[in-house]
This record gives structure tokens, sequence and C-alpha cells, in this order.
């Protein structure tokens, strides 16, 4: 039931209408009611403002008085990340190698200039380089948008600006410098002047990363070795008037690259002066018959394998005759070799017999291992395949003992040399600078002992065998030699040549892995007229030592010290019974 | 009356004070905000700058430039072994002998003459005698 209401009590009474004084509040009933729920409802409201302000305020003392002394910069400036943006490529010391920077292009909106000719008139008459033809069909071809011109000055700009041409705008554009040039450019490639798109080296290979990293890329190149390999390559090339070389300085026991080399080469700030022979990276794309330095392997094999000690030797006395072929010694001795000697001497019918002695499938399982059947995986898209032959004959075992028969690249070549002399573990070429701390594991391929001996042998072909000229004063080099004929139109052509020396330094604690090739190089009156491995590539892996060795802290020995002479030594009887001790 | 008018006056000039304070601290902000842009304006124009003379900076390093410019201003090459060697080849002044007597360094002083790979022999040039 409904109360009734009257008098005062009803909430519609007109404004005017004054009711009479009241009494006291009703004490119970149906307007006691009324009152107890408006009072709750005001309650209610004002609790809840309170707490809203209380909020406020606490979020205010919070701001001003409690983290208002740390002021958090909320948006940092940083420059947004443009089509033109690309990280920067640096040498392992951070010797800037590629960088992009910003330039304003030229161009117009052919649909809001007027007058095309008198625009093109005017552009020439402040850019003298433009034709004024080109420009003029460009401007009239209706099109929605036309580039004119890139890399503008900044007083080309001012100027540009002043003629006031409606449609002819600015565009900010990056553009690729190299500052070392071709220095650097076989590793780094360079970029497609169009779009800033990665076309050869580091550039292509890495492409997705420079383009979204803030970083920049740390390469394992030493730029201060780049020049000296380089350098000292473009010497011999020039005194034995070569076609031209490739060169890579690794470190023996990371696998990175710290040099590599490919002449004739190019400067990627220049592209339009670069050929095809220039831009072909010999060092990786190229695959050689890499000829005897092939032995390395071949006698690695055979003292890993327990085919032969460093006492066996061999019957050396006749060529091989096999097939359609004969295979002589170059340096031929005439008579049974031991293994050192064998190596020292680069006798190919001593190599041949020992491949034959350990077998086809564990000579190919060998090179597998070293890496030299499959093409390996870097950061540069240059990298070639290696030719082998499909079915593996007796010719085959031998001719492959001293590489001939199988074409590696360079890359190849001083990866595998890394794994035989750095205590028998193959690490992964690279071109990236790896952390200070981090030491690659590596796939250990041979034994420690193996690859001591293998030292002991490399540093006699420099102290006695044919790469007395690798020898540097000073400082323990040792290697090998080799000598490809290299294939013609018809057949093996004998005088084209490529001569090579694999290097190791020092070579009684690897650091440092090179090999120099010279490619086709021309006997001269000094070379006495010739023109192999230890007379062409030699000298130059004599002189990158001496002068590499201050740079990256190899200080020098006395070679004629006790210790180091009992650490390289070789001790072996030759089988005609003369007792010899080299080292 | 008058405690009532008295607040009411007091609670006014708080809000007045407390608007024209915001209105300070809002012209101030966009002075401040002008002055932001203003400066990572010229941020960004210092950044590119440097990135530019540093590249610069790299290319006039190269190494064969800066072989050039050594052959024609300096009389400086290149380090060779010679001019190497370590602590202990050092050999220390007669009766200087160091308070750790038994140090390498002091042993060293009582060896024969070491002869630095190729290089002169250190123990008989009397120190300071090149001077």
């Amino acid at each position: 039931m409904r109360p009734e209401l009257h008098g005062d009590e009803n909430p519609c009474r007109p404004r005017h209408y004054k009711p009479a004084p009241c009494g006291a509040l009703p004490k119970e009933g149906p307007e006691k009611e009324l009152m107890e729920t408006s009072r709750t409802r005001l309650l209610l409201t004002g609790v809840l403002f309170a707490l809203a302000f209380g909020v406020i305020g606490f979020r205010l003392v919070d701001l001003t008085v409690l983290s208002g002394g740390e002021s958090k910069l909320t948006h940092a400036h940083v420059k947004p990340h443009t089509e033109a943006t690309r990280a920067d490529i640096v040498d392992r010391n951070g010797v800037l190698l590629a960088r992009t920077l910003e330039s304003q292009a030229l161009v117009a909106y052919p649909k809001q200039v007027d007058d095309a000719a008198a625009a093109a008139r005017k552009l020439v008459s402040v850019l003298p380089d433009l034709n004024q033809q080109e420009v003029q069909a460009k401007l009239s071809s209706g099109r929605k948008y036309v580039r004119l011109k890139r890399q503008l000055t900044p007083d080309q700009q001012f100027a540009v600006n002043n003629l006031g041409i409606p449609g002819v705008k600015f565009e900010t554009t990056g553009f690729r410098v190299y500052p070392k040039g071709a220095l650097t450019g076989a590793v780094v490639g360079y970029v497609d002047a169009a779009d800033n798109k990665g076309l050869a080296g580091v550039e292509r290979g890495l492409d997705d990363e420079l383009k979204t990293s803030d970083d920049p890329v740390e390469l394992s190149l030493d730029t201060r070795l780049q020049y000296i390999l380089i350098e000292e390559m473009q010497a011999q090339i020039t005194a034995f008037n070569a076609k031209g070389g490739s060169g890579i300085i690794a470190d023996a026991n990371t696998g990175e690259i710290v040099a590599l080399a490919s002449l004739p080469d190019f400067d990627p700030n220049d592209m339009s002066s670069a050929n095809e022979e220039s831009l072909f990276n010999r060092a990786t794309l190229g695959t050689y018959e890499m000829g005897s330095v092939f032995k390395i392997f071949t006698t690695a094999m055979a003292l890993d394998d327990r085919v032969a000690t460093l006492a066996s030797s061999y019957d050396a006395t006749a060529p091989i005759h096999i097939g359609r072929f004969t295979i002589h010694d170059d340096h031929a001795k005439a008579r049974w070799l031991t293994v050192p000697e064998i190596f020292m001497y680069s006798s190919n019918i001593g190599s041949a017999k020992m491949a034959v002695d350990v077998g086809a499938d564990r000579q190919k399982d060998f090179l597998g291992r070293l890496g030299l059947l499959t093409e390996p995986k870097v950061e540069i898209p240059e990298i070639g395949r290696p030719e082998w032959p499909a079915a593996w004959h007796l010719v085959n075992t031998m001719t492959i003992a001293f590489g001939h028969g199988i074409s590696v690249s360079q890359l190849q070549m001083v990866t595998a040399v890394s794994a035989v002399v750095n205590g028998g573990v193959l690490h992964r070429p690279t071109f990236l600078k790896h952390p200070d701390d981090y030491r690659p594991q590596g796939v250990r391929v041979l034994s420690k002992q193996t690859s001591e001996d293998m030292r002991r042998l490399m540093r006699l072909v420099v102290e006695q065998g044919t790469g007395k000229f690798a020898a540097a004063p000073g400082y323990l080099v040792g290697g090998k030699t080799g000598t490809a004929e290299e294939v013609g139109r018809h057949g093996y052509a004998h005088k084209e040549l490529l001569s090579s020396f694999v290097g190791v330094f020092p070579i009684n604690q690897p650091r440092y892995v090179m090999m120099v090739s010279i490619d086709q190089p021309h006997a001269n009156a000094k070379s006495m007229g010739e023109a192999t491995g230890g007379w062409v590539a030699a000298p130059a892996v004599s002189r990158i030592v001496q002068r590499m060795a201050p740079i990256v802290g190899i200080p020098p020995v006395d070679e004629e010290s006790p210790e180091i002479r009992r650490a390289l030594l070789v001790n072996f009887t030759s089988p005609s019974g003369r007792k010899i001790a080299a080292n | 009356m008058s405690m009532f008018r008295l607040a009411t006056w007091g609670w006014l000039s708080v809000v007045v004070i407390a608007g024209f304070a915001t209105y300070e601290v809002k012209y101030q902000v966009a002075q401040v905000d002008d002055e932001l842009g203003r400066v990572n304006r010229s941020i960004d124009a210092d950044r590119d700058q440097l990135r530019v003379l540093s590249a610069e900076w790299s290319y006039l390093n190269q190494p064969a430039r800066l072989d050039q410019l050594r052959q024609r201003y300096l009389t400086l090459a290149p380090v060779t072994r010679t001019q190497l060697g370590s602590l202990d080849q050092i050999p220390f002044r007669a009766g200087e002998a160091p308070a750790g007597a038994s140090t390498p360094a002091a042993q060293a002083s009582a060896r024969p003459p070491i002869r630095l790979p190729g290089g002169p022999d250190l123990v008989s040039a009397k120190p300071g005698a090149a001077r």
C-alpha cells in the first residue's frame, strides 16, 4: 500500500507553495525509510568522490615527489628506420668499411610541371652535367614521378631551390660509401646504387641483417693485414707479370678470415670501372687444382691412418706409368725417399704411392672430413663448388695425392690446413668476428700427434726443402709449395701455372695460416727461369710474416735456440743409410 | 558569518593561484618542447655531420695513403724484428741489482751477453753511451 502524500511530504509541490512549519522528523513509518535511503545514497556518492580524489592526489604525490627525480625520457629521439638506412660494416678493430650517408636527390612530378622545356633549360643552367633533352623528355613523359639526379651537393640544392620550378622537388636518399675502397672490396662486396640492395660479398650475404640492424656488422678482417697481403701479392704479380692472384690469411684456431685478397680487384665506390675479371672472387669462388700443396693432406692422411710413419720410405727411382698418364717428379732424386724427403722435395711419385697405400675410400673419406669435397658455408654468396671425380679410380687416387684431378677453393684449402696444423680440429671458416671470450668448439679430424708431425714436416720444407724463400729471419714459418698446371683449352698447359704457397706461422704454435696463389706467373731473369710456388709465392709469404708479426704481437725468436730446434726436429734415416737430422 | 566569508575568499584565491600556475607551467612546457625539437634537430644534423666526417676520416686513413704520407714527411719505418725484444733481454747496470735479487730480470743480468735475433749485442753496449 502506497502511503498518501500530503502537504510538505509531496515532492512535486510547486516552488511558491510554502508548507506550514513542520514538526519533528517522523520516528517511524514509510517517511523514515525514505530518509534512510537518501542518506545512504549521499554517503555512497561522497565515498566515491573521496576515493577518486584520493587516487588523483596519490598519483600527484607519486609523480612529483616519489619518482619525479628519475624523469623517464619516454620518447627518446631516434631517427626512424627508412629504406635508405643500412647498418655500417666495420673490421675487427672497428675500422669503418662501409656506411650509408644521406644525400639529396633531385626528383620531379611531371604532372605538376607547367613548361617542361623551360624547366629543363633552367635546371641544366645550374646543373651542367645533366642532358637537357633527357631532362625535358623525362619532365614531359607524363609519368607520376621521375628521378633526375642523385647526390646533389648543398650548393646545387640551393641553386635548384632558387629556380623555384613547380613540381621539382628534393628527396632524401641513402648512398653507400666504402672508405677503404678496393682494399676490402672482395669480402665487403657492393650494393645496387639505385635501391641499396646488396649485390655481392657480405653486403649480399647479410643483406637482411644489414637492413634491420642498428649496430654495425663486425667482420673478422683486419684492414692492416689486408693491406700487407695485397701489397706483397701485387709486388709478386708485377715482378712475374702474372695475370692475377688470390690470398687468404686465417686464424688457425678459430676459422676467422683476417685477410682476403683477389687480384685484380675492384673499387666498390666506382663500379663503372669494374669488370667481370675484377669482380670474380678468386679466393672463394674460384676452384683450382692446387697442386703439391695437397701433399699436406696426403701425408697427414698416411700418418694419421698409421699407413706410414716418418721413417717409412717409398721407391721414387722411376716415374709411374698408369694408363695414358705418366707421373714423374719435378725435383727428381731418382732413389728411395723417406716420408719427410717426399714432403720436402715434393715428390709426386712418393705421394702417389703413399695415397695408394691408404686407398681410395679412406682418401675420399679423409678429404671429406677436412671439408674439401663440399662447399663451405660462409657469410658471402661467392662460394665455389669443389670438383672431384665421380668415379674415384686408382689413377684419381694417385693424381689427387699431389693435387691434380680435384679442384677446390683457396678458402677450403686454408680451412683444411688450419685443421691439420692446429692440433687436428676443424673450424668452420667465417668472415664475422667472434666475440672476445668465444672459443669455437670445432670438430676433431686428426690426432694431435699427426698434427705435430705435420708441423715438423712443414718447417722442414722451409728450412731445407722447396720453400726456402718463405723463411723469415726471426720468425718460425712452415709451409708447403705448390705449382699446378692450369687446364687450358687443350688439356694441361705447361706454361700456365698456378703457383702457391701455404704458410703457417708460428709453426711451433700456429696462430695464422695463409695461402698465396699467383695466377700465370712468367719466369724472369731474377728467378732463374723458375715460376714455381717456391719462387713466386713463398717470398711474398716471408715478407707478409715479417710485416704482420709486430702488428699481431708475435715476438721474434731465435730460430737457432736449442728448445726450438728440438721442438721442430725431424729425425729420420734416409734409405741410403745416411743419417739426417733436420729441423 | 565572517568565518564563512574568510574561507570562501581563501579558497577563491587558491583557485586563482592554481589556475595561473597551471597556465604558467603549460606555457613553459610548450617553450621547453620547442627547445627540445630544436635541440633534437641540431643533434640530428650533428650526427649526420659526424657520420660523414668519420667516413671521411676512415677514407683518409687508407693504409696506402698513410704509407705515402709517411714516406714523404716522416723518417719512420715499420717496426722490424731487430727493434723488438722482451724485458728480460735488458740487463741491469752493474751494481744496480734490484732489491728482489731473485726476480727473473735480475737473474738475466747475471747471464752471459744475450743477442737479440739479428740485433746488436745489448750487454756490451754501455747503457747511456749512445746518447
